[in-house]
């Protein structure tokens, strides 16, 4: 066991005195959090609320939050071809970020949209029927379907008009004022989406960037020669397991590091983002708790792999080759949890959260957003972990295996026979 | 110590490599382990050192069945490599902890090997800093900081000028007096001459002579004599013996300055030099023939080889 401590100390420091290692770290845990501060010293109104082109006109939310409507409006033209539209106002009311003007034609409002002068424009044929003018259009433009509805209500006014009805009347008898209490007795979808696609994204970010970085270390060895030093020194069962949990541990520590300055200095500016990230950052503890034990397991898990698929090549640049069928798998794991996180209490999300390449992610977001009962928890986590030691065994065996073994990239196939052949 | 090699033998895929390899090692006395490129040098060593399993025979250390985890064993492989990026104390102190010695004699030991093999300026260098040679020594330094019972260097002297090599003389010299149990392999066999007792040759994976170095020199100078004439070249004199004293003598070999001749006529020195000179040969040079280590390996490595070629050759044509 001491021995144990020896390589994984050595190894750790490896890792965190690399320059590399170590520059990266700062760098991106300053960079985030000087972004954190960004809100409290500049007014990021208008980055979110709206550039020229105002996609967000119609959110009365961002409109709160810039506190800035005036200085971020863009303009709106209209030229009424039906002379329908008396009022302007009108149609301004239904615009918050965008100033309504008249047009006096139709060349004029094309040339000004063309020209950038103005963000749209809308031509009305008749109450029933408009043009729209738009230069680029945006794929969250809310412009049209907005003053579809100007045009909509404004129909009714006329109709009302004309035969005499009290507008106001009929409009509070079908439009009445609902009180709704929401009352979620079990996990709230809605809240909890984002932060769970936010640690699904995480954890596969970690698996693939640290992973390589294990099989990296793990090749350097071979490429240097000085694996056989290593295997004739220590046991290499205890060189693999040190070598790679000094590897998960240094990726866990820069992790930990980048994530805590964001969080930390999120809290400090909290008011500044108006609580904007609330919803990403502000974890349940009993998710955290989850994330953090299949997060893990799921992490040296695939750890063990990457450790394995470089001791089957002997040149850093052939890691690609040997851990592509891996990095699939990683791929496709991912992309199924993603697309599923809308119905994690389906068949599909259950079965991958108890099979070992996927419940990492899987198992935290039927628990964030699902129902899930204790004991589906324990038995997939000692899948889980059942799966992890035999993984590292293996791999330590591949790694003993592939110790002296120079030149092309070894199939994991190939691995695996001269493993059975030698028993 | 006494470490044994029983009838180890190995195949990679198809090919059989070693085809039953024995020999046996004591304490206080070096190996030499001789044999052309691929004949199994490196292989035997790797299996002494657990890296190759053999595919059958057996190893024992003192009777019992060896342990290389149970003992200390500093090994210096063929294939040099160390951490090209980290400091030289970093990585000698980290390969004497992994090999079970405490922190502090790690440090001690590493600053005492570097000292000796005069490198300690380079204690703190990065070893990529360092040229080849260094490198080497540090890889040498590297291999004894254990304080090893038992020392399996793979080629030491291959990448080391002549100064760096009568270092590296010295050190293995201390530790065959230090009664360490000393294997090495070589091509150069003026070293392995040097300090080696004893010797194993292999080839093509068998083992073609062992034992005590002094005794197979005995054994192949046994009856032989080299001869050299002040007034005759080698040629001549060669041809001379030959047409008048093949009664007696059988021409064997021929080195730079003699000839080699076998006493076949069971006559004392006194009457073999009788008739010589009897041949108005006026001698120069008259001894016991002592065939260097070099003769005996290729005798025994080289000549078998070359018929080999020949018969190939033969075939060909």
């Amino acid at each position: 066991m001491k021995k144990f401590g020896v390589i994984f100390q050595f190894e750790l420091m490896n890792y965190i005195k690399n320059k590399s290692y170590m520059v990266t770290t700062i760098i991106v845990a300053v960079l985030a959090g000087i972004i954190m501060f960004v809100p409290s010293f500049f007014d990021l109104g208008g980055l979110f609320a709206g550039s020229s082109s105002s996609d967000r006109s119609d959110s009365e939310q961002t409109a709160d939050d810039t506190g800035s409507g005036e200085e971020s409006d863009s303009i709106v033209l209209i030229y009424d071809k039906s002379g329908a539209v008396t009022d302007v106002s009108f149609i301004q009311s239904f615009y918050t970020d965008d100033k309504i003007e008249m047009a006096d034609s139709e060349k004029e409002l094309i040339e000004q949209v063309e020209s950038d002068k103005a963000a749209a424009g809308f031509v009305i044929n008749s109450l029933s029927d408009f043009d729209y003018y738009v230069f680029n259009q945006s794929m969250l433009d809310s412009k049209q379907t907005t003053f579809s509805q100007a045009m909509t209500v404004l129909n009714q006014m006329v109709y009302c008009q004309e035969n005499g009805i009290d507008y106001a009347e009929i409009s509070a008898a079908f439009s009445p004022h609902i009180e709704c209490h929401e009352n979620v007795l079990g996990k709230d979808m809605s809240s909890n989406y984002w932060y769970c696609y936010g640690l699904v994204i995480i954890i596969f970010m970690i698996i693939i960037m640290y992973g390589v970085m294990v099989a990296t270390s793990v090749t350097q060895e071979k490429s240097n020669r000085t694996i056989e030093v290593l295997v004739t020194s220590a046991d290499t069962n205890m060189l693999f397991f040190a070598k790679v949990l000094a590897g998960a541990l240094a990726a866990l520590f820069q992790t930990g590091i980048i994530l805590g300055v964001i969080l930390i200095t999120y809290k400090i500016n909290q008011s500044a983002w108006g609580g904007m990230l609330d919803m990403i950052l502000d974890i349940p503890g009993n998710v955290l708790v989850t994330f953090a034990f299949f997060g893990l397991g799921g992490f040296l898990f695939y750890t063990f792999i990457y450790g394995a698929m470089g001791a089957l090549v002997s040149k850093t640049e052939d890691i690609n080759k040997s851990a592509g069928g891996i990095q699939m798998v990683i791929m496709i794991v991912y992309i199924i949890t993603l697309v599923s996180l809308m119905n994690v209490d389906g068949i599909v999300v259950k079965i991958a959260s108890f099979l070992p390449i996927s419940s990492y992610s899987a198992m935290f977001a039927r628990v964030a957003m699902g129902t899930v009962s204790i004991w589906e928890i324990i038995v997939s986590f000692v899948i889980l972990a059942v799966s992890t030691v035999g993984v590292g065994i293996i791999g330590a065996k591949i790694y003993r295996m592939g110790t002296l073994r120079y030149g092309n990239p070894i199939k994991l196939t190939n691995a695996i026979k001269s493993l059975k052949h030698s028993k | 110590m006494k470490l044994e090699v029983r009838n180890i033998t190995k195949s990679f895929g198809d090919k059989q490599v070693l085809h039953g390899i024995s020999f046996e090692v004591l304490s206080g006395r070096a190996l030499g382990l001789l044999g052309r490129n691929g004949a199994g040098k490196t292989t035997t060593i790797r299996i002494l050192m657990d890296v190759f399993h053999a595919n059958s025979g057996e190893l024992y250390l003192d009777g019992e069945k060896f342990n290389q985890r149970k003992h200390l064993i500093g090994y210096l492989p063929e294939e040099r490599g160390l951490y090209p990026k980290k400091k030289v104390i970093d990585q000698m102190v980290y390969l004497g902890r992994i090999r079970g010695i405490s922190k502090s004699e790690a440090v001690a030991n590493s600053k005492k090997w570097l000292k000796r093999l005069e490198i300690s300026e380079y204690e703190n260098a990065k070893l990529e800093t360092l040229s080849k040679g260094n490198q080497q020594k540090v890889q040498l330094a590297s291999t004894l900081v254990c304080n090893p019972e038992i020392v399996i260097l793979d080629e030491p002297f291959s990448g080391l000028d002549p100064v760096n090599s009568r270092i590296l003389q010295d050190v293995v010299k201390e530790l065959i007096s230090d009664n360490k149990l000393v294997i090495f392999s070589s091509h150069q066999m003026s070293y392995v001459e040097e300090f080696c007792e004893d010797i194993v040759i292999i080839n093509k994976g068998d083992v073609v002579l062992a034992g005590d170095l002094e005794k197979i020199k005995r054994k192949f100078g046994e009856n032989q004599l080299v001869i050299s004439a002040v007034n005759y070249n080698l040629d001549e004199l060669e041809q001379l013996l030959r047409n008048t004293l093949s009664d007696i003598i059988e021409i064997t070999g021929k080195t730079r300055n003699e000839l080699i001749v076998r006493n076949i006529g069971n006559v004392t020195r006194k009457e073999l030099l009788t008739r010589i000179m009897s041949q108005n040969i006026e001698i120069e040079h008259f001894e016991t023939y002592k065939p260097s280590l070099n003769d005996i390996f290729v005798s025994q490595v080289g000549e078998e080889t070359e018929e080999k070629d020949a018969q190939k050759e033969g075939a060909k044509a």
